[in-house]
């Protein structure tokens, strides 16, 4: 376990030197051994399959890092109780912690992912408004399979300024994302995430690791289950095929664009030259027409959900790339192993 | 005092019935008086009675002045009663509802109707009125139209059916009966005599009359009116008695009954005497005719004066001493046609004429060429006694039809020397005797084409499970018959246009009968069973040759279109019946009607569609799985298989056609008894796709890009899925789902049980001429494919496998087992070889991962995204003269595609190569 824990914290801060450059309000996120349970915990008893559980995030900031020392979870929704009140429900256990003194600021939510998919139109308007309200939070994305299979998967992730500014503006069109220059590598910013435990809690994990009767052996070479594999190539085809859609409603929509545009084209030429033999003729010219009445601009798709598809599509490759590197390493030392002997 | 009256009235009514003979009445009637009579209960009923007749008497009073104010045509004194009798009807209205509108009020309120039509349409006579009754025609005309609106459909059954209504009446027992009734009844026996329209004809008789100011008092018309005045004394009487006395119930109620019973004893007299009545009528229309002969065009100058347009309908027959000649019956024969088609034209009446007149001309034996000239237009006046397209003959008429073309036929078949057709001018043709040979003009093959489409209709009309559908289907012999008969006389005397348009028919009535005679001869046995037998006898030729020749006929001689595609049709359909699949299908192939039959009519497609189906079907018991399955692909894909046949409308698309397409769709609609059994065609449809799809499945489990084969069987088998409680199958499809099921999984024992058992037998197999051995051949295909699927599904459990055990499995020969997984390795379908000393196949487990099959999915999903994407950039680089370059770009994502497929080819490679290395793997450790 502390060996794990130890990779992540080495992983993350590498991240963090990346990390840097961020002109963000946070540069690093500590995060407690507790928050982290909690959240696996929570997954634990009501996540199932491709359900997703989510909570809020409690902490405070300190310089440009944000400590996130507890949490608590959101009920799950059913049918029957649609006149539950979430906000009434927060309020209530914020003063409930406070009460018991512990941190009660408000820094951000977590929310679980099934095969790393979590880019999504509700996560973006969720955290704009998190962070449109506070402007520290952050959302903390928990992977439990990956976690599953001995590799704790928690990332923290923030909106770039940028899209904060088209999210406020709420201008999704071709144009509007073109002028804000913002391509789905620049949409989402990932926090360096270190997990620090009290000395105390550091004690009493090295005195269990030395009474622990589990064999500290690791199946290094097993190549996990192509399962995964396969659902995350599933759920990379079905990106792609909204991808395609997405393109395919752009492409008309462009081509109609133009086959308007040339028609308003046409139609102002033959306006100039009748103008110009009445011109000619004396008489007075047409009067001015409302252009755009007569050709009303067709109805741009909104780009956003594009972005969103093609970052989530890069969150996929990336996933498959990690756990192929990974196997493939693993399949080169079975290799050499295997010449060895 | 009352007695006293009761007396009176009863001597009054003693007199009237006096005057006639009084003879025993109906015993039903007695009884039902007598039971009157002796009950003490009647008495309220009694009293209703009175109180109705007495309303009913004031009406009758009205209709007489009524009608005798349309005698003298005086409209204002129409006019004026009838607004009494409105008035007076109105009052009588709870009567009327308790008792139904009395008939003689309706028949006056038709005649009334017709009366006035047609001196509205008597411009000349109109013009001769005096401005005054002028006036209260036009007003009167105005009102009774308003008026009958109301009694419409009892009107239009009085038109439809005079006689009946009449009798109907005379039922009923109404005091005032008697004397219409015996209007009526004079009518129907004088009709019988004069031909002419009930009622009308009578009043156009009296207006003749008045017209020409004699005052025939011979005529029976006046007797009749004799008659009425007579009763409406009686009955005058009989009221008056009542009105005195209205509070002594009893009294007047027994004057009533006694009144009625008189009356009716008067009216059977009446009948009596109509009886002996009869000889003198026939003399009177005699001598009616004589005046009329005599007069020669005198009286027909004096109708038209005397402007009433009824004149036409008058009862016409030749006069005793006219000479009787082709000529005076032609001249005849164009009055009577005259009439036809126009308003108010009994239809019914003009047939009777037609037979009258055929009957004076054979007596007068003025030779064939009139009666056949006769003969065609009674034919063509039965057909048209149904205005109404929709409509179909009665079975009477039907029979007079039947009866009516094949005497026709006999004469035309025994005198050799009479020339119809239908480009004979109305001039020349010659019907009188003479060495000439006849000329008449008339189309025989029209009338039969007809007759056949008239034939269709009653089958159409007739409810298919009933006995009566039975009796009409006997009737096909006869038609087939005549249409027989018009073949060999048409082949003898008609043009080939007219031959290849009765061939036609005769194909029409032959290609849907299965030859049983033949089918047995064909398969060297003799009829056992005494209807096979009678089958035997009743076809001399085989169908197929009938059928031949009349195609090949037509296929040589016709020139319009359609007749040769529906012989071609029809042929297939033959050959298809009869199991001549190679026959059947070269036919069809050669005429490529496949291509163009879009453009046929609706009939010609119905007809294509019974024989693509009856083509599938065929193949099937052939055992050519895939050719049926395309055939029927089209007529059960759509799920609209009656549709498309023309056996029955869908009711989904109810509230999309109005009722005129509904009619035209009706109409199109195949008999009964040529229907295919439409579950028989789903069950062959859902079998052959069941044998096809099923390995198909099994081999392209993983194909992401996998069409369906026949998405109806997917969809049954999605229905079959979606069943929470898996029962023992039920009906014919739960069967072929079950089968399906259980051949999934190669077992082909239980898929065989499942297709072939009791239920299936009796509901699709035993349908097969040939059942046996359609079953003989299914159980095989089940067997070869239940291999392949197995084959297929578990060829990655297995290192090798012997045939033998393959063999044993599926009770199939080794030879034939050879040869499918021959066929199959051939075909790429299975990675294996054969291994010849120890007859086993070897797989090769070259069969991609799930993983790799995904990948490969992917890789193309990309490809696509790819080439979408370069489109988008396209647009923004070239915005002008996009086609040029799109067509280059074409070109190039084509050039791509193919280098992807090369490079998922790789992949493939790249695959198999790793999952060869795995293997290695595994074989080391």
């Amino acid at each position: 376990m502390a060996s794990r824990k130890e990779s992540t914290s080495v992983s993350s801060t590498a991240m963090a030197s990346t990390g840097g450059t961020l002109d963000s309000p946070v540069k690093q996120i500590q995060i407690d051994g507790l928050v982290v349970l909690k959240i696996i915990k929570h997954y634990q008893e009501e996540g199932q399959g491709s359900e997703v559980v989510q909570g809020v995030l409690l902490g405070l900031v300190v310089d440009d890092r944000l400590e996130i020392t507890n949490c608590f979870p959101f009920p799950q929704h059913t049918e029957d109780d649609a006149d539950f009140d979430e906000v009434q429900y927060q309020m209530e256990m914020m003063r409930s912690l406070r009460h018991v003194n512990i941190d009660h600021l408000h820094v951000g939510w977590y929310q679980s992912t099934y095969y790393g998919s979590f880019v999504s139109r509700a996560l973006l308007d969720s955290q704009f408004s998190y962070q449109h309200a506070i402007e520290e939070s952050v959302v903390l994305i928990y992977d439990p399979i990956k976690t599953a299979q001995g590799s704790l998967s928690l990332k923290a992730y923030r909106l770039t300024p940028k899209l904060m500014e088209i999210c406020k503006e709420k201008d999704f069109t071709p144009e509007g994302l073109k002028k804000a220059n913002i391509g789905f590598e620049q949409m989402f910013e990932e926090v360096p995430i270190v997990i620090k435990n009290s000395h105390l809690i550091n004690v009493l994990m090295w005195e269990l690791e030395d009474k622990s009767t589990v064999a500290d052996k690791h199946e290094l070479l097993n190549l996990s289950s192509s399962n995964h594999l396969e659902k995350s190539l599933q759920l990379l085809m079905d990106r792609v095929d909204d991808m395609s859609q997405d393109i395919v409603k752009y492409n008309t929509y462009s081509r109609n664009l133009s086959k308007q545009q040339q028609q308003k084209h046409q139609y102002l030429q033959r306006r100039q030259q009748e103008n110009a033999q009445r011109q000619s003729r004396g008489e007075p010219p047409l009067p001015e027409e409302d252009i755009s009445k007569l050709f009303k601009p067709p109805q741009p798709p909104p780009r956003m959900d594009t972005l969103l598809i093609a970052g989530q599509i890069n969150n996929y490759c990336q996933n498959v790339k990690e756990f192929t590197s990974q196997n493939l390493g693993k399949l080169f030392m079975a290799e050499a192993l295997q010449g060895h002997n | 005092m009352s007695r006293f009256f009761a007396t009176g009235s009863d001597s009054e009514s003693e007199e009237s019935s006096s005057a006639d003979e009084i003879t025993p009445k109906a015993p039903g009637a007695t009884f039902k008086q007598s039971l009157l009579l002796s009950d003490d209960e009647e008495d309220t009923k009694r009293v209703v009675r009175s109180a109705k007749d007495k309303r009913f008497e004031e009406l009758t009073n009205l209709i007489k002045t009524i009608r005798n104010a349309m005698k003298i045509r005086d409209m204002s004194k129409c006019l004026e009663e009838f607004e009494q009798l409105c008035r007076a009807f109105l009052k009588s209205k709870n009567i009327v509802d308790k008792e139904g509108i009395p008939p003689f009020y309706i028949r006056l309120l038709a005649d009334l109707e017709d009366y006035l039509n047609q001196l509205w349409e008597d411009k000349e006579g109109k013009k001769k009125m005096n401005k005054n009754n002028a006036k209260a025609l036009s007003t009167l005309r105005q009102k009774i139209r308003k008026y009958n609106r109301d009694f419409e459909s009892e009107i239009a059954a009085y038109k439809e059916n005079p006689q009946e209504s009449a009798d109907e009446e005379e039922e009923e027992k109404e005091p005032e009966d008697s004397g219409s009734s015996s209007d009526s009844e004079g009518e129907v026996s004088s009709k019988s005599f004069l031909k002419k329209k009930p009622e009308a004809p009578s009043e156009a008789t009296k207006f003749l009359k008045t017209a020409k100011g004699s005052g025939d008092e011979s005529s029976s018309s006046d007797e009749d009116d004799d008659d009425d005045d007579e009763d409406w004394g009686s009955d005058q009487s009989g009221s008056s008695g009542e009105t005195s006395d209205k509070e002594e119930g009893k009294t007047s109620s027994m004057s009533v009954l006694f009144l009625k019973k008189a009356q009716d004893t008067e009216k059977l007299g009446v009948r009596k005497e109509e009886r002996k009545k009869k000889p003198k009528q026939k003399e009177r229309i005699e001598e009616e005719a004589e005046e009329e002969g005599g007069e020669e065009s005198g009286g027909g100058w004096e109708k038209v004066k005397g402007g009433v347009p009824l004149v036409k309908e008058k009862p016409k027959m030749f006069a005793k001493g006219t000479e009787i000649n082709t000529a005076v019956v032609v001249k005849k024969l164009n009055e009577i046609l005259q009439a036809r088609g126009k308003k108010g034209t009994d239809r019914a009446a003009q047939i009777e004429l037609f037979h009258a007149l055929a009957a004076i001309a054979a007596e007068n034996n003025l030779g064939q060429g009139i009666l056949v000239k006769i003969k065609f237009n009674i034919i063509a006046s039965l057909y048209d006694y149904n205005p109404n397209l929709a409509a179909f003959m009665k079975p009477d008429m039907w029979k007079k039809c039947l009866d009516c073309i094949d005497e026709l036929l006999d004469i035309l078949f025994e005198h050799n020397n009479i020339f119809i057709g239908e480009n004979i001018a109305e001039d020349s043709e010659n019907l009188a005797v003479s060495d000439q040979p006849f000329r008449v003009r008339g189309c025989i093959l029209t009338l039969v084409e007809r007759m056949d489409e008239e034939f269709t209709k009653i089958m159409q009309n007739t409810d298919p499970h009933s006995q009566e559908y039975v009796d009409n289907l006997k009737d096909e012999g006869r038609v087939c018959g005549i249409v027989d008969r018009l073949l060999t006389y048409l082949e003898n005397k008609g043009s080939t246009e007219e031959i290849c348009r009765v061939y036609l028919r005769r194909i029409m009535h032959t290609y849907y009968k299965f030859d049983y005679k033949a089918h047995r001869r064909s398969l060297g046995l003799q009829g056992e069973t005494k209807s096979e037998q009678d089958q035997e006898e009743s076809e001399g030729e085989d169908s197929a040759v009938i059928m031949d020749r009349l195609c090949k006929f037509i296929y040589a001689k016709d020139r319009t279109d359609r007749i040769r595609t529906c012989a071609i049709l029809c042929h297939i359909y033959h050959h298809a019946l009869h199991s001549r699949w190679y026959q059947a299908r070269d036919l069809m192939l050669m005429s490529h009607l496949q291509d163009n039959i879009q453009h046929a009519d609706p009939p010609v497609q119905i007809l294509y569609n019974r024989t693509m189906v009856q083509l599938g079907i065929c193949a099937f018991r052939q055992g050519m799985i895939k050719d049926a399955h395309n055939a029927l692909l089209d007529i059960q894909s759509s799920g609209r298989a009656k549709e498309l046949l023309g056996q029955g409308l869908l009711m989904r698309n109810m509230q999309e056609r109005n009722a005129e397409q509904e009619k035209i769709e009706k109409r199109r609609q195949v008999p009964f008894h040529m229907h295919i059994n439409l579950e028989l065609l789903e069950c062959v449809y859902l079998v052959s796709a069941m044998l096809l799809e099923i390995p198909y499945m099994a081999a392209h489990e993983f194909d992401a890009r996998r069409r369906m084969i026949s998405k109806q069987f997917h969809h049954q088998l999605r229905v079959g899925e979606r069943q929470p409680l898996l029962g023992p199958p039920e009906s014919m499809r739960e069967h072929v789902v079950a089968a399906s099921k259980a051949m999934k999984m190669g077992d082909w024992r239980t898929c065989h049980s499942f297709i072939i058992n009791e239920k299936m037998n009796s509901k699709v197999w035993d349908l097969f001429p040939e059942a046996q051995r359609v079953r003989e051949m299914l159980v095989r295909k089940i067997q070869e494919e239940s291999l392949r699927t197995y084959l297929f599904t578990y060829s990655s459990v297995y290192d090798s496998i012997s045939m033998a055990t393959l063999s044993e499995m599926f009770e199939l020969e080794m030879p034939t087992v050879h040869s499918i997984i021959s066929k199959m390795i051939i075909n790429e379908e299975l990675m294996a070889s054969l291994d010849q000393p120890t007859q086993t196949v070897v797989m090769h487990r070259t069969e991609p991962t799930s993983l790799q099959n995904m990948a490969l999915q992917l890789a193309e999903k990309l490809g696509n995204l790819v080439e979408n994407n370069e489109r988008v950039f396209d647009l923004k680089q070239g915005v002008y003269g996009g086609y040029f370059n799109r067509d280059q770009k074409g070109g190039y994502q084509q050039k791509q595609s193919y280098q992807r497929d090369q490079k998922s080819y790789q992949q493939k490679q790249s695959g198999y190569q790793r999952g060869g290395y795995r293997n290695q793997n595994q074989g080391n450790y």
